[in-house]
């Protein structure tokens, strides 16, 4: 009897892990599945403008990838130049916001007095709300009022300050919300032995801060930079509100107007059909394999980081 | 740590120094050229009106009239064109006159303001409507909008410039259309062609509904190239196939609109060049000074001549 009722417990435990198994499964497989219908739809899309089965506005793959020209009015697409933009922009804005974010993150968590570090981290986490249309509408409304006002110190003239620098500072603001945010966990996840050890050895604080906490709070840290770097990439509306979309370039005076990949997809997009829309889906492909190629960077930056010792 | 940190300086002061010395430092009165972008319908009628061939490369794209009216206002040498339905003094702009002529509602109509492009109609052919009632009901419609005063009215609200002195009340053209006094609402009207027309459209369209036994509409506008070809040519009886046909411009002449039971214009809109209101050294341009400054050829505002 008892055994009787073990045997049909134990069976019945097999069967509910069984089926949450597959249910488990099936919610990793509708996931993944997702990134892989997105990528199949925007490759198909993106590639048939380079084949000759489509017609006698076939763009020249090689043409397209080495392009110093944008002009959608005469069917040149060249989208080099944009590709520099746009990694010079991110870059150039994770510069600024990078050590902001970071030092940001270890001033919240190991030096601000308990009451000051609730209030900062609230203040982070409503920036990190704050919609990205919103950010734009306070860069063409401010921010290039200030970008136009260094210009004329240097005695240039801008596009009424819409410029590199203007999407720089941008991105360098939306950016630190998400990194700091990482990098606060990051750095609350470093286990407190390892200070005391170096704390005890005779390190400083501010020497084990640097030296320890953040070194073992890398990866944490580098997450962050990643995410914050897709975001600069990835981000449309608000850089297309300040960027000016110059149609040739590359741009590198940081107060002439640049053009960046998402800003060219979302140019006229609304309106824009034929050739001149098939393409923004071959700009998608080329930001993604942007984004990827620099991941990978960043990876290879983080193993080389904070490895000196060992 | 310290390896990367150095490598960022070095970084950041080779960016720096391409900055500052790769490019020449542009005078302080440059023309600032702003356009909109490759798709717009405005863009394509400023530059076939004024015959520019190719656009400067240092040029800013706007996203839209409303978009192209702030940013000119906001750049004290800018240049840019938005249409004459923008309320100039609320932006801070200046109007300028083309070929002397100043823009205005009453210079278009009479035609002596050139900058200005049709916004044409075209049917599909007699007897292809797919029944009577409906071919008398576009007939009654097109009257309504070309020709009546309160067409008219409501055309001029939305945008368009329309005379309303020339129309005729309703109640008078009304008569020639016993269509209108019978239950339409199994009949589905349905409009394409230009995206400029839609917002005049729609409005003389729903002015129409109550008046003409409530049919019911369908606007399906997807740019100037599609209306001809969706009511008379290759797409006319396939999917998104429709019943009148617009474009934002002429009909070009391999556009055969004559085989239509009816075509013509029902209103102009008008392209007006805009400066900043502090720049008060320009007043009228012509189109070849256009072009000289839309082309780059002008590089500040002291060689336009």
């Amino acid at each position: 009897m008892n055994t009787q009722w073990s045997q049909s417990y134990q069976k019945r435990k097999k069967i509910i892990d069984v089926i949450f198994r597959s249910l488990f499964k099936l919610a990793g497989i509708v996931a993944a599945s997702m990134i892989i219908f997105i990528f199949i739809f925007i490759f198909q899309k993106g590639i048939s403008v380079f084949l000759p089965s489509y017609g006698p506005d076939q763009v020249n793959f090689w043409e397209f990838m080495t392009g110093f020209l944008w002009r959608s009015d005469q069917k040149i697409y060249g989208v080099l130049f944009i590709v520099i933009n746009t990694i010079v922009t991110a870059f150039l804005a994770m510069l600024i916001a990078f050590p902001i974010s970071v030092l940001t993150a270890l001033f919240i968590v190991k030096i601000a007095p308990k009451p000051l570090d609730k209030i900062f981290i609230t203040v982070i986490e409503l920036l990190a709300a704050i919609p990205s249309v919103v950010y734009g509408v306070f860069a063409s409304g401010i921010i290039v009022g200030w970008v136009d006002n260094v210009a004329q110190l240097f005695g240039y003239s801008t596009f009424g300050g819409r410029s590199m620098l203007a999407v720089v500072i941008l991105l360098a603001i939306m950016v630190i919300p998400t990194m700091t945010s990482l990098s606060i966990v990051a750095i609350k996840a470093v286990k407190p032995e390892l200070e005391l050890g170096s704390l005890a050895l005779g390190a400083s604080k501010t020497q084990t801060n640097f030296k320890v906490v953040l070194t073992s709070a890398k990866s944490g840290i580098f997450a962050g930079l990643i995410l914050g770097l897709a975001r600069a990439f990835g981000e449309a509306t608000a850089v297309s509100m300040v960027a000016g979309n110059k149609p040739m370039g590359p741009t590198w005076n940081p107060f002439d107007i640049t053009r960046t990949l998402t800003s060219t997809m979302l140019s006229g997009l609304k309106e824009t059909t034929g050739v001149d829309y098939d393409i923004r889906f071959s700009v998608g492909i080329v930001l993604m394999i942007t984004i990827l190629i620099s991941n990978l960077v960043i990876h290879r930056i983080k193993k080389k980081v904070g490895a000196e010792g060992q | 740590m310290k390896r990367l940190l150095s490598g960022l300086v070095a970084l950041l002061v080779l960016v720096g120094c391409s900055a500052g010395g790769g490019e020449t430092k542009p005078t302080d009165n440059e023309i600032k050229v702003y356009t909109r972008d490759g798709s717009s319908g405005t863009r394509e009628a400023f530059e076939s009106i004024i015959k520019l061939e190719a656009l400067t490369s240092n040029s800013a794209e706007t996203s839209s009239n409303g978009d192209m009216a702030n940013q000119v206002s906001a750049s004290p040498a800018g240049i840019g064109y938005v249409s004459l339905t923008t309320d100039f003094a609320a932006n801070k702009l200046t109007p300028v006159s083309y070929e002397g002529v100043v823009p205005s509602v009453a210079t278009v109509n009479d035609g002596t303001y050139k900058l200005a492009r049709p916004f044409s109609y075209v049917t599909r052919a007699a007897g292809d409507f797919g029944s009577e009632d409906k071919e008398a009901l576009v007939v009654a419609f097109l009257d309504y909008l070309v020709n009546s005063t309160e067409g008219r009215q409501i055309v001029l609200a939305a945008g368009g410039i329309v005379d309303v002195e020339q129309g005729k009340p309703w109640a008078e053209l009304k008569v020639n259309h016993p269509i209108v006094e019978q239950d339409n609402s199994a009949i589905v009207l349905k409009t394409g062609g230009s995206t400029s027309v839609e917002k005049t459209l729609t409005a003389a369209i729903e002015s129409f509904i109550p008046m003409a036994g409530n049919f019911k509409y369908e606007p399906n506008h997807t740019g100037s190239g599609d209306g001809f070809k969706r009511v008379l040519g290759g797409e006319k009886d396939g999917a998104n196939a429709i019943d009148i046909g617009f474009a934002s411009r002429s009909f070009k002449s391999e556009e055969t609109v004559d085989a239509g039971l009816q075509s013509g214009v029902y209103a102009k809109d008008a392209v007006v060049v805009v400066v900043p209101e502090s720049n008060t050294s320009v007043t009228s341009l012509t189109a070849a000074q256009l072009v000289e400054i839309f082309s780059g050829k002008a590089k500040t505002w002291g060689d336009v001549k």
